[in-house]
């Protein structure tokens, strides 16, 4: 059974829509990421389920009861927010204690519970400290302490590592990560960043606009997205896109015109797609330098050497940025036209209506 | 010599490249290039603070050599601004000529206390609304309470006069207290919500989802947060009741035993003379109280700051 489960949710403030029919499953002990640009109504959704906003249409249901109407103290849950709202005035100690003085829990169950808390975040040493006198992540874990301390069935991170720098946000992620898995409850993570989803997530919920793009697991989603959004904000550097015309389509093979690049046959059962314009996808590491199933030649106008990979940016004769990630330090000049290709396999194709060809 | 100076020779020592800078290092200060200043500036800011002291405090200072003055030598000319033979004599003698000077003291006091604890107990939970909750009208009330602002008492005194006298207040400490915590609470709603609205809401809501009751996180969340603001309402309230309580005192009270220290000074106006040093001296004595007051809040001021100035 689906721990939490939302059924056609909408919320709407005055006018404007911001979530458009949300349908979820979470099951127990998952770690699901919403991920999505800014204004996608990823924190919109994440305050429904915690009871910061009410839901103008549909349900929240969590193990198997409607908690539309419940405060969130009641539906199990507990949130960590962007800026930590830790209390300055109290120390670590009460701030991880609020909850349990809000239940008016006898001294000697906080204190088991507290101290519990802080030894699995590290903050032992912390407890008589203010939260002004702590650095970022031990703010965060405080956070994260007082989210632990109540046990609940849900966690809720709202961008919980976005004030952080990036040392410390790598960290961090490492630790949210262990915490998960020696808790084992179910955690659902709001972020921005597609590398904290793609690192994290058991399961990754795409948002564009108060819609869900894709569901999936990180790699389902990387290999296989179901629409250009997903493919484009899922990877970096960003997949690149070529627009052309299916000259062709019979049910095995669908031939894409691509203008001055050429022609490339692409093996797809879509027959519908014939005499439409289509967006060729292609991410860029998937390129190899020379040539090979399909060969192109672009000049790139910038190299970035990062030791490790280098990064070409080109633009096509149509007009595209296209930009080519390859391994280590090959002779790449800006200016300098280079030959490289990419097997058929790992491209995508997508039709006029941005939706997955295969 | 400083520890600068010392370090600096230190590190010309160890590297002989920075014995040429050494010279022109200043031993004088350890303190940022931004805080730094040249004799001449110092003695200008003390100046200008000198300067502007003894505008602010010339009355005192001369009320405070009156007090010290015998009758007879502050209608002397040439006229002496320095006390000769001066004593503290009028403070002992003031409780003789007017015997109710303790009593007027202990009322202005007592008003202004009262009116105090109204104008808090009612400006945090009103602030708190404010600053919180949106509600229909809102905005028009808060534009009310800045009109009511333009209006000083004495516009109104006329109709305040009826209404107490139609509810049957005059003469008592009523008709002082409730005009003046009426004619203090506007403002101090409207800095107390200025206050809480720099608290961020996130608090709130962390509180909430925590479980706590929109009363509990007032209190254990809002008002801890908010203290140096309530303290500034308390102190301004304070300051505000004392002074604006003689023209309600005036115009409202007859009876002298309600009287608080504004007023009570005409008692040192006599049929033939006044007492001009007895009066600056029970003005002194007067005053002592709200400064007593200010000086114990004002810590809870800077503690509060302190507590609240953390990073969010």
């Amino acid at each position: 059974m689906s721990q939490l489960s939302l059924k056609h949710l909408e919320k709407s403030f005055n006018d404007a829509r911001i979530i458009k029919g949300i349908d979820l499953e979470v099951s127990e002990g998952e770690f699901v990421v919403f991920v999505g640009p800014s204004g996608c109504g990823k924190s919109t959704l994440l305050r429904m389920i915690a009871g910061l906003e009410d839901v103008s249409e549909g349900e929240i249901a969590i193990s198997g009861k409607v908690v539309n109407d419940l405060p969130p103290v009641q539906r199990g849950i507990a949130m960590v927010f962007q800026s930590y709202a830790l209390y300055p005035h109290m120390s670590v100690y009460e701030n991880i204690a609020f909850p349990l003085r809000v239940e008016k829990l006898p001294q000697p169950e906080v204190d088991k519970r507290v101290g519990a808390a802080a030894k699995v975040l590290q903050l032992e040493s912390r407890l008589q400290h203010r939260p002004g006198q702590l650095s970022g992540g031990q703010r965060q874990r405080v956070a994260i302490g007082r989210a632990i301390v109540r046990q609940p069935k849900i966690f809720l991170f709202d961008e919980p590592l976005s004030n952080l720098d990036a040392a410390l946000r790598s960290e961090m992620r490492i630790e949210l990560m262990e915490l998960h898995k020696r808790l084992g409850s179910t955690m659902i993570y709001v972020t921005h960043d597609q590398v904290e989803a793609m690192t994290m997530a058991d399961k990754i919920v795409v948002l564009d606009a108060g819609t869900i793009a894709q569901v999936g697991s990180p790699l389902d989603l990387y290999h296989r997205p179901d629409n250009i959004f997903v493919a484009g904000f899922i990877g970096s550097p960003k997949m690149n896109f070529i627009n052309g015309r299916v000259r062709a389509a019979n049910g095995s093979t669908v031939v894409v015109d691509l203008g001055q690049l050429g022609i490339i046959e692409l093996p797809r059962t879509s027959t519908s797609v014939a005499g439409q314009d289509v967006t060729l996808g292609i991410r860029p590491e998937h390129l190899k330098l020379g040539a090979g199933q399909f060969t192109l030649t672009i000049t790139p106008n910038i190299v970035e050497q990062l030791g490790i990979h280098s990064i070409t940016y080109a633009t096509l004769p149509g007009g595209e940025a296209f930009t080519g990630l390859f391994e280590g330090n090959p002779d790449l000049v800006d200016g300098k036209p280079i030959e490289l290709s990419f097997p058929i396999a790992s491209a995508h194709l997508f039709d006029s209506k941005g939706l997955a060809v295969y | 010599m400083s520890d600068v100076a010392r370090t600096t020779e230190v590190a010309a020592v160890d590297s002989p490249a920075l014995v040429k800078p050494q010279r022109k290092v200043k031993a004088r200060s350890t303190r940022a290039m931004i805080d730094r200043y040249q004799w001449y500036e110092v003695v200008a800011l003390y100046a200008g603070i000198a300067v502007f002291l003894f505008f602010v405090l010339a009355p005192f200072i001369e009320g405070f050599l009156v007090s010290l003055k015998p009758l007879a030598q502050l209608f002397s000319t040439p006229y002496s601004f320095i006390p000769k033979n001066g004593s503290f004599d009028a403070y002992f003698n003031m409780w003789n000529s007017v015997p109710l000077l303790g009593l007027y003291i202990f009322n202005s006091f007592f008003i202004s206390t009262i009116v105090t604890l109204i104008v808090v107990a009612v400006v945090v939970p009103a602030a708190y609304a404010f600053a919180r909750f949106n509600f229909a009208g809102a905005g028009l009330l808060l534009g009310m309470f800045l009109a009511v602002n333009m209006f000083s008492g004495a516009v109104l005194l006329i109709p305040l006069f009826r209404l107490m006298r139609g509810l049957g207040l005059l003469n008592t400490y009523f008709a002082m207290i409730v005009p003046g915590a009426a004619f203090l609470i506007p403002s101090s709603i409207w800095l107390l919500r200025t206050y809480m609205l720099r608290i961020p809401r996130e608090l709130d809501e962390a509180a909430w989802v925590d479980g706590a009751s929109r009363l509990y996180t007032l209190r254990r969340v809002i008002l801890p947060l908010a203290m140096p603001g309530i303290v500034v309402v308390a102190i301004m309230t304070f300051i505000g009741a004392y002074a604006q309580q003689f023209i309600f005192a005036l115009t409202f009270n007859s009876k002298s035993e309600f009287m608080p220290l504004p007023v009570g000074l005409f008692a040192f106006f006599g049929k033939q003379e006044v007492q001009w040093n007895e009066l600056m001296a029970a003005s002194f004595v007067g005053i002592l109280p709200v400064m007593v007051v200010i000086v114990f809040l004002q810590r809870y001021l800077v503690a509060g700051l302190t507590a609240g100035a953390v990073k969010q």
